[in-house]
């Protein structure tokens, strides 16, 4: 292809801008190519850790009597196996593909908020590092993945906080990815890529992305009390002073049952992307898929009781969770219809990716029938904690989730290394992973059956369980070495493998336009169709050639394209950061919080919070609503797009709006403890124990309710030019935000509220700390849009700023006022 | 311009978007929430051998409520969709506005049905059980 002298120049430069720095300093990067392929990778460690462990369990259980390990060692081999295969491999992994990939898939050069993802990624190394690195000393969590009290608040040593400070730690990078990817999907797909032509993949992104919002929190909320009941003995789930165990067993599957799908759709959504391309057709029934992964998202919701059947619940709880759990098998089977339908209308080439979509298909239908087996609560009754149960979750997560990894790996490792995996070692460890994994975990449905119940050290030789164990063991270990060649199959291809070309499997979605790009891609194409690959022979050409969109980076700065919701009109030519150790220094400031409070090293801890409050003003201050040196940019065929937007027409805006989202769920689970409270005591209030009062909360209400109309003029007063009063009003608002927390501090102070004494001050403060901390935080931003405006970086124009604080303002408001009205106003009304 | 154009643009611009897409999962949401709490609450607070009437009744009135809502949803969803002027197929993979808008209908409808078989499914229990035991 010959270029003009001018277009060979605009190429140089983009290379320029978009090139990764060299050296150590690669290390700041926060490219959405760079940050993906270290995303993967860490996850990929990890779940080698988390397969050893495996591997240990099944070592350990192959004979009876077996002492290979200690049974103390069983329980942290077993704990960390589950956690670490659930936070640090299943979830991360989705987060780590979807950034790798989701850019170019969509047509953009990077994701909205690439500091947010190097964020994201270093939380999660760091956390999980030392979540793993625990065992080593003997002090790993070993109260079994879901943690439940009274065993791990009684009589777990530091395992259970490791457990729940190194997770809480990991969440925040699940959230962060989930804001970053809801984004990106809905806001920065190519031109004239309209929802009805946006890949699959970007769906299934956006109805996890959307999952994570309303399941992680509710966790976050559990593990706050759990963390307030191990360090300050607040009693939420001790039963003596009034607590209740089971409280947790509802927050934490609220949690962990929509997490399952979390982990599933976008296993499936690779699926999605990979049958059509070696179908040779177009995915059939595509809204179809849509509409049952969104109903899919929904259902999973309604699922979380059948995790506890055995808890004693009325049998009509039971059957309301029963039955949505019936009813969720119905869009998971028109997902897999829908696969099963492009397959046979296709003609399938032969390939390994292949392999791994039909053998993950066919795992996962097993599962699946075993899921709609438990679901039927007296079944659940017989089988409940026995390895039918070790089973049928494998089966799910194995089939549904491990296995179209896999063919994801497989398929796009083309796309990132520019060479192809040795079909001959794929196909060996396809089928050695295929059937020793049937070999291990089908004969455990028997074992199961037979009585065999999960997480024990060992069993006795006359309970007839010896073959069906040993025939488990001899297949994980086929499963392990064919795992063990699909990694050397990575490893050896790096440098040896075929180069492959830019579109090897000829697929049709756009991320095959220009694999391995630092910048995504030349230029911006717009998008006609769903496969534009396939229906438009030259767009490739065109498109290479700098014929699209922003084909320049003219400033030698990061951009790219921000397209509206529905229809990708281009709205906005959106700056973003390029690399920076701010988000990694923040992660680590962040990290040490979470690590020293662990230890009880609190000053070392405050130490850590202080750094990591800097380094994340910091990064807002440099790096966040830059005003431009001009207003607008032409992007090329006549488009001339603004470089600022603020509001709702901003990223950023709709990044606060989902963050805030998911902190109002946390928030509302937190009050769910309260009623949860009110529900199981016959008399809540109890008589006896001083509760907080009306006249606090009423006036930490009103000053919270102050403070938001404060913020909220400032925002008005600011846009019509008023810039002193607007000021003015930011200063207020900080003394009104700074009035209400105390105002809220006084209530369980002045009253003599004494938390470890019973749950209901319990659950009183811990309501209060999430309300003051909110207050605080708004008071930070107050401050921080008052400095802006000081600056000269924030005026009547460019108020991005202050609209986001206005929006927080909005959820600190409900929390605020809501909270007083349910700790102050409830007792009262009673 | 054509009349039919903008009709079309005129429908589009204001008859799906993602809100209304979810509307019909969210009606599910609100009708589990509220069966699964107004049971549990009352279960807990009047002991384990007392009958599920009210909540029974309760649970028979919000399923009511939450079928009519799905099923006004479902008419709504039906007429935009009906009006469309493009080929009337199922792959709504024109790149315009008017397939796009017929897309989300579509899904919509399709979400309306599954939530409205998802809010019968939860109803069963209430039918079948009659105390807290």
């Amino acid at each position: 292809m010959t270029m003009t002298p001018d277009k060979e120049e605009e190429l140089q430069q983009l290379q320029r801008t978009w090139a990764s720095p060299k050296g150590l300093s690669y290390l700041s990067e926060v490219n959405n190519s760079a940050i993906g392929i270290w995303y993967i990778c860490t996850a990929f460690g990890f779940m080698i850790f988390g397969g050893i462990l495996g591997l240990i369990i099944r070592a350990q259980l192959a004979v009876p009597e077996a002492t290979l390990v200690s049974s103390d060692t069983y329980s942290q081999v077993f704990t960390l196996h589950g956690t670490v295969m659930m936070f640090l491999f299943a979830v991360p992994i989705f987060e780590a593909v979807a950034i790798l990939i989701l850019p170019s898939m969509l047509g953009a050069r990077d994701l909205p908020f690439p500091r947010l993802s190097a964020f994201g990624f270093w939380c999660f190394l760091i956390g999980g590092v030392f979540v793993c690195g625990s065992i080593f000393f003997g002090i790993a969590p070993d109260s079994g993945w879901f943690m439940y009290p009274p065993l791990s608040t009684e009589q777990s040593g530091l395992g259970a906080d490791i457990w729940l400070l190194g997770l809480s730690f990991i969440e925040v990078a699940s959230i962060a990815a989930a804001v970053e990817l809801i984004v990106g999907v809905l806001k920065c797909r190519a031109p004239g890529m309209h929802l009805n032509l946006t890949p699959l993949y970007g769906w299934y992104v956006l109805v996890v992305g959307g999952m994570i919002l309303f399941a992680f929190p509710p966790l976050i909320a559990g593990d706050l009390l759990f963390e307030l009941e191990r360090l300050m003995d607040w009693p939420f789930f001790d039963v003596s002073r009034g607590g209740d165990p089971l409280l947790w067993q509802h927050l934490f599957w609220i949690f962990g049952h929509p997490e399952v799908y979390i982990i599933f759709l976008p296993a499936i959504a690779l699926l999605a992307m990979i049958i059509p391309t070696f179908s040779g057709r177009p995915i059939v029934g595509y809204s179809w898929i849509v509409l049952s992964a969104l109903g899919t998202g929904f259902l999973s919701f309604g699922l979380w009781v059948h995790h506890m059947f055995t808890t004693g619940l009325p049998s009509i709880s039971l059957g309301f969770f029963s039955a949505a759990s019936e009813a969720v098998a119905i869009p998971t089977g028109i997902q897999l219809f829908a696969f099963i339908g492009t397959v046979m209308l296709g003609r399938v080439q032969k390939s390994v990716p292949m392999l791994w979509c039909l053998g993950a298909l066919a795992t996962f239908l097993v599962g699946g029938l075993t899921g709609v087996m438990v679901a039927v609560a007296p079944f659940d009754f017989q089988v409940h904690d026995t390895y039918f149960i070790v089973a049928h979750l494998h089966y799910t997560l194995i089939g549904g989730m491990l296995f179209p990894t896999l063919a994801g790996v497989h398929y796009y490792y083309p796309f990132f290394t520019g060479r192809a995996l040795s079909f001959r070692t794929g196909a060996w460890s396809f089928w050695l992973c295929f059937s020793g994994f049937n070999i291990a975990f089908l004969p455990m449905h028997l074992t199961g059956l037979l009585g065999m119940p999960r997480r024990v050290v060992t069993y006795g030789a006359d309970r007839g369980w010896s073959e069906l164990n040993m025939i488990s063991t001899i297949g994980a270990f086929i499963f392990a070495a064919g795992f063990a060649l699909f990694v050397w199959n990575c490893l050896v291809s790096l440098r040896r493998g075929a180069p492959s070309g830019p579109n090897p499997w000829k697929a049709g979605t756009l991320e095959w336009l220009a694999p391995g790009l630092d910048y995504g891609m030349r230029s911006i194409p717009r998008i006609e169709s769903r496969y534009p690959l396939w229906d438009d022979p030259s767009l490739v050409s065109r498109t290479m050639a700098g014929e699209g969109l922003l084909a320049d980076a003219r400033e030698g700065k990061r951009e790219t394209l921000v397209t509206s919701v529905l229809d990708a009109v281009p709205v906005q030519v959106l700056r973003v950061p390029g690399p920076g150790w701010l988000p990694m220094a923040a992660a680590f400031g962040l990290g040490g919080v979470f690590i020293f409070a662990t230890f009880s090293l609190y000053w070392l801890a405050a130490a850590s919070a202080v750094g990591y409050l800097v380094a994340q003003i910091a990064w807002l201050w440099t790096g966040t609503a830059l005003i431009p040196e001009k207003a607008t940019k032409d992007v090329g065929q006549g488009v001339v797009l603004p470089l600022y937007r603020s509001g709702p027409a901003s990223t950023g805006w709709w990044a606060m709006f989902i963050m805030m989202t998911g902190d109002l769920t946390a928030f509302l689970a937190l009050v769910f403890g309260y009623f949860f409270f009110w529900t199981v005591h016959p008399e809540f209030p109890p008589a006896g124990i001083a509760g907080p009062g009306w006249q606090w909360p009423l006036t930490g209400g009103i000053l919270t309710l102050a403070s938001w109309a404060l913020t909220l003029a400032a925002r008005r007063g600011n846009a019509l030019g008023h810039v002193s009063t607007a000021r003015l009003l930011c200063g207020a608002g900080i003394g009104a935000s700074l009035g209400a927390s105390a105002a809220f501090v006084a209530a369980p102070v002045l009253n003599g509220m004494d938390s470890s004494l019973h749950a209901y001050p319990a659950i009183v403060c811990a309501l209060i700390v999430w309300i003051v901390a909110h207050l605080l935080t708004g008071a930070i931003m107050q401050g921080y849009c008052l400095a802006r405006s000081l600056a000269g970086k924030m005026t009547p124009d460019h108020d991005a700023d202050l609209w986001n604080v206005t929006l927080y303002w909005h959820f600190a408001l409900f929390c605020g006022v809501f909270g007083a009205a349910v700790i102050g106003g409830f007792p009262e009304v009673l | 311009m054509g009349k039919a154009t903008e009709e079309a643009r005129r429908e589009t611009g204001s008859g799906t978007t993602l809100w209304h897409v979810i509307a019909a999962p969210i009606v599910w949401s609100v009708h589990f929430l509220v069966c699964y709490i107004w049971a549990a609450i009352h279960c807990e607070k009047a002991g384990r051998d007392a009958l599920l009437v009210p909540a029974q009744t309760g649970i028979y009135v919000v399923t009511g409520v939450a079928l009519v809502l799905i099923g006004l949803n479902t008419v709504r969803f039906w007429r935009t969709y009906q009006r469309s002027v493009t080929d009337g197929d199922f792959d709504f993979e024109a790149n315009t506005v008017e397939e796009r808008h017929r897309f989300l209908g579509h899904a919509s409808i399709m979400l309306s049905v599954l939530s409205a078989v998802a809010v019968i499914y939860v109803a069963i229990p209430a039918l079948l059980l009659s105390t807290c035991r």
